[in-house]
């Protein structure tokens, strides 16, 4: 992802409108008695697309905003959401998102990893509970519904972040810095031939 | 280079981690006016109007979608709620010979006859933001400081006992819903039953534990269970006696158990809440800070 300030204010304004519409929207559905979280997909998202580093900060960011937003713990969402992020990120690195079913599974994955790590730092903070069936069922739905929600959200920030996606721009007309570098010093390559074998 | 960017990225990832991690140790050991606690409330402010109005704007969409969901609930519902009429019909008509007996005993001891939150200024708030996860049972509701609302003032639905205030700003509040882990309710089982604290079982926000009730006391299902109220006159409950909280779903005795628990379910719609009413200007109650 090639990183301008306007593409940090897009970034920005993603994060924001998750945030808000997690609180104000996502966060009043029921669905098998669980509530859906958009925000760890938004996050795994912004780190498939950007990487590990973009990841990891735009988790922390997340994670610090809504934790201030709801006057919850400061902390608690930053670490787990900077892992989700990081993980993410560290996936694109290593392996190419050829599937379109990679996005969504691993959104599910990471969204219960997430969920799981969340519920043992409040257990660690001392909240007095047992980890009960209705704890691991809520993780499990989480990530489920996580895996459905990302099949139109992934395509949505991706969208967003298009003129950043190196792998994109050959889709919008463009070409990148190392395709155009390339094809520059094809061109010199077959001016030099032409001119050694005598042709004009 | 590459090594050099490879030591930078570990850098900064280790410094996003100790930050974290410096974070949530500092708020645990900050005080309520601490620097940490006034930037929250300098971002919720900031977040508070975009809250209120994107829950505004999207609430058909959201109506739309629960409705989808409660027609599936709508069936068991319906026949537990046919059960309930006839249990329900039979207290009626115990209540009302209650109410004429206990009417004219006020009016032997002289007493006035008050609502539940007589001395209060009740403030309705809509409920403008919710927390995402079943660990913070939390809803940031649209009034706050300006309209009188402060700290540990209790929170009612028409139904019962909601939460009390959890934190203030100037525009907006946050209230501990009665289902959050950091709840606990002196309660009192009626007509006269024991008393206990209620605490919620978390992910579970359609049961309240009343727990170490003596297992001689004999609890029924159905019996209701109000706020306590109590005062020692040093410290007391931030609820005032006689809310409402939820009736009592089941009872359970282990074997070995001196004691019996006692699952609540409660009133008010804690999934489902729109508009609330803070009950604010009340008596001052001794050992409650607000």
């Amino acid at each position: 992802m090639i990183v301008t300030w306007r593409i940090r204010l897009r970034i920005a304004l993603i994060v924001v409108v998750t945030i808000v519409l997690q609180i104000s929207f996502f966060s009043y559905l029921s669905f098998f008695g669980t509530t859906p979280n958009v925000v760890p997909l938004m996050v795994v998202s912004l780190g498939l697309l950007g990487g590990g580093m973009i990841g990891a900060v735009c988790g922390f960011a997340t994670g610090l905003l809504l934790d201030s937003a709801l006057l919850q713990t400061l902390g608690v969402s930053s670490l787990v959401l900077l892992g989700a992020g990081y993980l993410a990120g560290r996936y694109r690195e290593g392996a190419e998102v050829s599937n379109s079913l990679i996005p969504p599974i691993l959104a599910g994955v990471l969204t219960t990893a997430a969920a799981a790590g969340f519920a043992a730092i409040q257990l660690m903070l001392g909240v007095q509970t047992t980890v009960s069936l209705l704890v691991l069922r809520e993780i499990f739905i989480q990530g489920l519904l996580a895996v459905i929600l990302t099949i139109p959200i992934y395509p949505l920030i991706r969208r967003a972040l298009r003129p950043a996606l190196v792998d994109d721009l050959s889709a919008l007309g463009a070409r990148s810095p190392i395709a155009r570098g390339a094809s520059r010093a094809g061109r010199a390559r077959g001016r030099r031939i032409r001119r050694v074998a005598g042709v004009s | 280079m590459y090594r050099k960017q490879v030591r930078r990225r570990r850098a900064i990832l280790v410094l996003l981690v100790v930050a974290a991690l410096v974070l949530l140790s500092t708020q645990f050991s900050e005080s309520e006016g601490g620097p940490l606690h006034s930037m929250q409330r300098a971002v919720a402010s900031v977040f508070g109007p975009l809250e209120e109005g994107t829950t505004r704007a999207l609430k058909p969409a959201r109506d739309l979608i629960n409705w989808v969901d409660e027609t599936f609930n709508a069936r068991g519902e319906n026949s537990d709620l046919r059960s309930e009429l006839q249990e329900l019909r039979t207290q009626l008509a115990e209540a009302q010979s209650a109410e004429g007996e206990n009417r004219q005993l006020r009016e032997l001891l002289g007493l006035d006859r008050q609502g539940t939150l007589a001395g209060y200024t009740p403030v309705t708030a809509r409920v403008i933001g919710r927390s995402p996860t079943v660990w913070y049972s939390t809803v940031t509701i649209d009034k706050g400081s300006s309209a009188g609302v402060k700290v540990n003032d209790p929170v009612v639905t028409g139904d019962g006992l909601a939460g009390r205030i959890a934190d203030v700003t100037r525009g907006t509040a946050v209230v501990t819903l009665i289902t959050d882990d950091r709840s606990a309710v002196s309660a009192r089982v009626l007509p006269d039953g024991p008393e206990g604290v209620a605490e919620p079982e978390v992910g579970d926000p359609s049961d309240l534990l009343l727990d170490f009730i003596d297992r001689s006391q004999p609890i029924h299902r159905g019996q209701i269970l109000v706020t306590a109220g109590w005062s020692n006159g040093a410290i007391s409950s931030a609820f005032p006696p006689g809310i409402p909280i939820g009736k009592v779903s089941d009872t359970s005795v282990g074997d070995q158990q001196p004691y019996q628990r006692v699952h609540v379910n409660p009133y008010a719609d804690i999934r489902g809440l729109d508009f609330v009413q803070v009950a604010t200007e009340g008596p001052r109650r001794p050992g409650v800070p607000g």
